[in-house]
């Protein structure tokens, strides 16, 4: 009898905490909140006469769940460049200087990305785009005296990108396809 | 504890898998929904005069551990879920440059 009440009680917090979710718009409060729909998921669990089912919940969804997706979500806005113009259009050991850094920088503190800039490797830059998660290459034109910026067609970042360098006369942004070289 | 209350959970989560633009949020929502759905059978295994099925040595009424064993395979293969879909979205967002879904199809 009591622990029907305390049971229905506890049924009708949980609804709350669902719309609560499903309503809100913040990555972290909605792990937050799923933390805490698991944990008093996993009382009514026990209150149903499921005690193993109950450990598992308490120690999967409010521990390893929100762990899982915090780590993600910290991944997820990463604009990783690789440099390979030599010149000091964008210096990467030594501070954080040059005129395609302030650029960049500009860019992605506007959509709230993390810029990563990496600098040259050895060999052809061969299949950067599709075996690892590279956003944009930065080249020089040995002819023409342009900065070339290479990114994905797909990524709608690049339609932005384009449009914040076009008063800029010798920066040129060109759209590789999927399944294309990178010469 | 009734299983219409945790009928309105699982719907709470279908709206929300329908309405969310945000991928996270639609990833959290799959969640809900099978915690949910793992609430109602474990309601309808129990009954009120039953005990936790553990044997001892005397014969009591005890409640039907047959559901119980399943939610737990439930429970493990939500989780695994849960970590595939979230790394196919950090593929995503390297591919399409968005986390909202109607950017990525093109509509605004």
């Amino acid at each position: 009898m009591n622990i029907t009440i305390i049971g229905n009680l506890l049924q009708i917090l949980l609804i709350i905490i669902a719309l609560t979710i499903v309503l809100s718009s913040d990555n972290i409060k909605m792990v937050i909140f799923f933390s805490a729909f698991s944990l008093i998921t996993s009382g009514l669990y026990y209150f149903n006469k499921a005690p193993d089912v109950a450990l598992a919940e308490v120690a999967i969804g409010s521990a390893i769940m929100p762990l899982i997706l915090i780590i993600s979500i910290s991944k997820q806005r990463v604009f990783m460049v690789v440099n390979y113009a030599d010149d000091d259009f964008l210096s990467s050991e030594e501070g954080k200087e040059g005129r395609g850094y302030e650029i960049l920088a500009s860019f992605s503190e506007y959509y709230k990305l993390k810029l990563e800039i990496h600098p040259k490797e050895d060999g052809e830059p061969q299949g950067l785009f599709t075996n690892r998660s590279v956003d944009l290459l930065v080249e020089k034109c040995p002819s023409t005296n342009k900065y070339l910026l290479k990114g994905k067609k797909s990524s709608i970042l690049m339609n932005k990108l384009e449009q914040m360098t076009i008063d800029k006369w010798d920066i040129e942004v060109l759209k590789i396809k999927e399944g294309e070289t990178d010469d | 504890m009734n299983p219409i209350l945790s009928f309105i959970v699982v719907l709470i989560g279908v709206y929300g898998l329908a309405t969310s633009k945000n991928i996270i949020k639609s990833i959290i929502c799959i969640n809900i929904t099978q915690t949910a759905v793992v609430l109602i059978f474990l309601n309808l295994g129990s009954f009120n005069f039953g005990d936790i099925p553990i044997i001892t040595d005397e014969v009591i009424p005890m409640v039907d551990p047959l559901p119980q064993a399943l939610m737990i395979t439930t429970i493990i293969i939500g989780t695994t879920i849960t970590a595939l879909a979230l790394m196919l979205s950090i593929k995503t967002f390297h591919y399409y440059g968005t986390l909202d879904w109607k950017e990525m199809m093109g509509r605004e």
